[in-house]
């Protein structure tokens, strides 16, 4: 597959949620596609469904309606089992609350994709120390958590999801609970790691970090309502 | 097995991090399944090795059974059993066994001892040898040949010093002079408690026995012949009996019973059955507990998990890492367990009455062993999994894009969980009412036993037992002499009120009595086979003031009543309203055995009132009482009403004894509470283990129920601010959460009473003093329980009026 070769592929995906009788429509009619190497961020106001889309795109939620092809393989209506095989094995997550886990400590915490993947201990090891050196955050292996300020904790949120080196990264908010040098330092690293290929999918609602990616789309009552490219041009 | 590795660290890790519902959950668990251990080493005892050999599966117990009347196991007559030996085809060997009291006299002091007269296979058929010497020879079954016998360990290495060179010597048994030819393993006590055997023979006349029935058959199956297939035969051929004798085999059933069966009575093993139940219960209860403690733990933790399945962990790898801190959870408290139980098993063991304890089959075998450990094991991971499924379970499906935003609180809350809960608790409840009300029944019936015997004052009354010699005292004259001058010597002894004797004292030797068939003079025949049956008591004079039986009619017996004098009997009022209601039997006359029996006419000269002689009778048993000048017994025991403490009496009573019969050995040497209790200590010991279950129980499902209202509670405060802030008072808020938990609680009441009423239907029907209608089991223990329900209530109530309404209403 080529560079540009399309990774995913949105076609009239919708979302509803059906709470207590009440039908909420999250998501309509959403066409997307993102290519291999590509660099987008979901931009839009508070409730407008971007976060919504990224659990579909993360298949942390499913569709209810539409197609959804990732890399070329349907993964609307997966069962949750290959929906988590994939996951695990094809997106790296990033959240904006961090959301290690606290009783485990930077290296166990690092570790988790590839806990669950079965890889022997010795290539985890070893795949650790690569995605925390490439954070620069291999000098505190043996911290909890609790032990690591909040750009720390996300710069080992981002060797998490990239520890299992996944064909995308999805980071919801990244920056949202960082203060501004902090978040600054995420976003440097996310592009960093775009330009050395990764593919990043990105929600946020600060249109400063929207513009670190490539394209950016809007969204407004849970429709794509515009989408720009970088340095401001809609298409 | 690295991840399995991963999931136990991390799984300890969590453990620790929680210490104090780490300590409760584990702490519950420990009671549960050291209880759990315990039970099952008594169980292992008395179900599955009671026996102290090892092939005991190809090994079985051929007995007759008489349902009408109640029992399930009797022995047959010697006719019986040696025409089974002849036809049945089943079996490669079958043996015999009688019991049979020695006195060893002689060489050292006089001592009785447990013996057993055996068929000269009894050995070979239960596959055990000697540790010296040899056991019988065939012809040693001859009447002459007979003069042999062999020694347990106990009696070879407490009577004789282990001597080595015992084998050939000689000892007099009841006067004959035997020859020692083997002595048997340290430990082998078979039939219990046997301290020496002796050859079983039959003379011409008792080869025709065929209604006297006192051999218990054994008899090992030949290879590929089942149980079944022998008791289908054994039931052809006791058919054929029953139809050759009808008279003999009238209402008496031939039953085929395996060894464990046959060694552990019924009710033994029907209070075996109960406890192991109730600990079954209790440790249900603790795994509820368990499960709620962990419900909120793992609720707590649903970001955590949230986490771990967007980084793809899978439902089966979220459920095995919770299950694995439960399974660590309880293998921790199974260690406590074990521990509890060692000590439970300890205090089991110990305070057994050793006289009491050598009767009890499989009494010795009671340890944790390898069988208990591997028990430990299974019911601890199966708790771990009992107490961890359901939490994993629900809390893996949590809603994880929900719960991974910043302030998701995922779906942590759902109805179906409240539910679950709430079921658990109701369980609990039900269960620990069951518990208490099956304790509160069992202490019933063990007070019940305890009073019905204060009429007899039995803290200064000493029993012991002798057992006259056949060959010394074969004529009546001379064993009426015998007594007359013990009685006439122990009343002289100071400290000694009164003296008396009696065949059987009530409760002594377990409570066993033996019952004969008995005819009133003039009543037409009874059906065959439904002769009435009574207790015959022969007794001293002073036998009921002594023991405060008091006279309802009549006259008691009397010195003058002897062998010169026409024969005379009391009766008792059971006697006197079973079989003469509407007429007064003074005077009129019955005879022991059926009609055409060779025993006198006895004319009824008094009426007494009615003695319960064993725990196990729902009701007084008919009793006739004799005269020992007109019947003078060969065992006996002798009763003295002391002025204090009964032991102060008793070497001068055994010297008393002495100067009448130097050579005659005293034994169960007791005072009557000591045998009273002693005759109850299992249903005492089962009262008590009930008890301590049920208050077990009891303190579980408050620790239930104050767990799942208390979390109630901190998942509710945001509710609760609301409400406060609409202007509802404290009283309000205390209402909510007490309605909460009596309603659980008194749906589990619902569901436990009518359970526990069955369980009262069960044990009314098996022990005495229990009734079903217990205004203590039904009123005061379920409203201990609800007491105990609401405190457990009123403490997170309490917690919730105290709170801050600003506080909880910015809780989420």
């Amino acid at each position: 597959m080529s560079d540009t070769a399309t990774l995913i592929k949105m076609e009239g995906v919708k979302k509803v949620f059906l709470t207590d009788e009440v039908e909420t429509h999250a998501l309509e009619e959403i066409h997307l596609e993102i290519k291999k190497g590509q660099y987008i961020s979901i931009a839009g106001p508070s409730g407008c469904g971007k976060s919504t889309l990224l659990s579909i795109l993360g298949l942390l939620d499913s569709p209810s309606d539409g197609t959804y092809m990732l890399n070329g393989q349907p993964v609307g209506k997966l069962t949750i089992s290959e929906r988590t095989r994939i996951r695990n094995r094809e997106i790296g997550f990033i959240f904006q609350a961090f959301n290690l886990i606290g009783d485990l400590t930077v290296y166990e915490n690092v570790e988790l994709p590839l806990t669950y993947r079965g890889t022997s201990s010795a290539e985890r090891k070893q795949k650790v120390q690569n995605a925390l050196e490439r954070v620069g955050m291999a000098h505190r292996l043996r911290h909890y958590p609790s032990q690591l300020s909040g750009g720390q904790q996300q710069r080992v949120a981002v060797a998490r999801a990239l520890v299992g080196d996944p064909l995308i990264l999805m980071a919801d908010e990244p920056t949202g609970n960082l203060d501004s040098k902090n978040g600054e330092a995420v976003m440097e690293l996310l592009r960093d790691l775009h330009r050395n290929g990764a593919t990043v999918c990105m929600v946020t609602h600060d249109q400063r970090y929207a513009n670190f990616a490539e394209r950016t789309i809007h969204l407004f009552d849970g429709r794509i309502v515009e989408e720009t490219k970088e340095a401001g041009v809609s298409v | 097995m690295g991840t399995i590795g991963q999931d136990i660290r991390y799984g300890v890790r969590m453990l620790v991090k929680h210490r104090l519902t780490t300590l409760v959950c584990v702490a519950a668990l420990a009671l549960g399944i050291g209880v759990n251990a315990a039970m099952f080493s008594v169980a292992e005892a008395f179900l599955l090795h009671p026996v102290p050999f090892e092939n005991s599966d190809r090994i079985v117990a051929l007995v007759d059974s008489r349902p009408s009347q109640g029992i399930d196991t009797n022995s047959v007559s010697p006719v019986t059993y040696l025409e089974w030996k002849a036809q049945a085809h089943s079996f490669d060997k079958m043996g015999a066994y009688v019991w049979d009291t020695i006195n060893l006299t002689g060489d050292r002091e006089a001592e009785k001892a447990q013996a057993f007269a055996i068929s000269p296979n009894f050995f070979d058929l239960l596959g055990v040898h000697p540790l010296m010497g040899r056991t019988f020879l065939p012809e040693e079954d001859q009447v002459g040949k007979d003069q042999v016998i062999v020694l347990s360990y106990g009696l070879w290495e407490r009577r004789y010093a282990s001597d080595p060179l015992i084998l050939g010597k000689k000892i007099k048994v009841d006067g004959k002079t035997l020859e020692i030819v083997g002595v048997m393993r340290k430990g082998f006590d078979y039939p219990k408690p046997a301290e020496a055997w002796v050859p079983l023979s039959f003379n011409a006349k008792q080869r025709t026995i065929r209604d006297s029935r006192y051999l218990w058959v054994l008899a090992h199956l030949k290879p590929q012949v089942s149980v079944q297939q022998a008791t289908a035969e054994m039931r052809t051929i006791a058919v054929q009996q029953a139809e050759a004798y009808p008279d003999a085999y009238k209402g008496w059933t031939l039953r085929v019973l395996t060894i464990p069966n046959f060694a552990t009575d019924s009710l033994t093993r029907q209070f075996t059955f109960l406890l192991l139940g109730a600990v079954g219960f209790v440790l249900l209860i603790a795994c509820a507990d368990v499960a709620n403690v962990q419900f909120a733990r793992v609720t707590g933790r649903h970001k955590e998990l949230a986490v771990r399945t967007a980084m793809g962990a899978s439902r089966s790898r979220i459920i095995r890492q919770l299950l694995t801190e439960s399974v660590l959870l309880s293998l921790a408290g199974a260690v406590l367990g074990l521990l509890l139980a060692m000590w439970w098993v300890y205090l089991i063991v110990s305070h057994m009455p050793p006289e009491v304890a050598k009767f009890i089959a499989g009494w010795n075998t009671i340890r944790l062993d390898a069988n208990a450990f591997l028990f430990t094991l299974a019911i601890a991971i199966s708790s771990g999994i009992v107490s961890g499924i359901a939490p994993s379970w629900l809390h893996s499906e949590t809603n994880i894009s929900e719960t991974l935003k910043e302030s998701g609180r995922g779906a942590s809350t759902g109805p179906s969980r409240h539910r679950l809960r709430s079921v658990l608790v109701i369980a609990e409840i039900a269960l620990a009412l069951i518990l208490l009300v099956g304790a509160g029944l069992l202490v019933k019936g063990f007070r019940a036993l305890i009073v019905v015997h204060e009429n007899f004052r039995p803290a200064t009354v000493l029993t012991l037992n002798l057992d006259l010699p056949e060959m010394q005292y074969k004529e009546k004259p001379g064993r009426t002499a015998f007594y007359a001058q013990v009685l006439q010597r122990l009343a002289a002894l100071p400290h000694v009120q009164s003296a008396g004797l009696a065949t059987y004292v009530p409760y002594a030797g377990g409570g066993g009595t033996g019952v004969s068939p008995f005819t009133i003079e003039g009543r037409a025949p009874e059906e065959r086979g439904e002769t009435p049956s009574t207790i015959v008591e022969t007794i001293s004079p002073d036998y009921f003031r002594l023991m405060n039986i008091g006279l309802r009619g009549g006259r008691e017996l009397s010195d003058s009543d002897g062998d010169a004098t026409p024969p005379v009997a009391v009766i008792s009022q059971n006697v006197a309203k079973r079989y003469f209601s509407g007429g007064n039997p003074l005077g009129k006359k019955l005879k022991i055995g059926k009609a055409d029996a060779d025993s006198p006419w006895l004319t009824i000269v008094g009426i007494v009132d009615d003695v319960h002689y064993t725990w196990v009778d729902k009701q007084e048993y008919p009793t006739i009482y004799r005269s020992y000048r007109q019947a003078p017994p060969f065992y006996t025991s002798l009763v003295l009403r002391t002025n204090g403490d009964p032991l102060t009496s008793v070497s001068a009573v055994r010297s008393a004894v002495g100067e009448v019969d130097p050579d005659l050995p005293l034994f169960d040497v007791l005072p009557f509470d000591r045998v009273i209790t002693n005759s109850i200590v299992g249903i005492a010991y089962v009262a008590a283990m009930m008890t301590i279950l049920g208050l077990i129980a009891l303190v579980l499902a408050s620790v239930g129920i104050y767990g799942v209202m208390s979390y109630s509670v901190g998942e509710r405060t945001h509710e609760i601010g609301v409400r406060m802030a609409m202007g509802a008072t404290s009283n309000d808020v205390q209402r909510l959460i007490l309605r909460n938990g009596l309603f659980l609680t008194i749906v589990g009441m619902a569901i436990g009473l009518p359970m526990a009423l069955g369980i009262a239907y069960a044990l009314s029907s098996i022990l005495f003093g229990v009734r079903v209608a217990d205004p203590f089991a039904f009123v005061a223990l379920p409203l201990l329980l609800a007491a105990v329900a609401t405190v457990a209530c009123y403490l997170p109530a309490r917690r919730a009026v105290r709170m801050d309404p600003l506080t909880a209403l910015r809780y989420e």
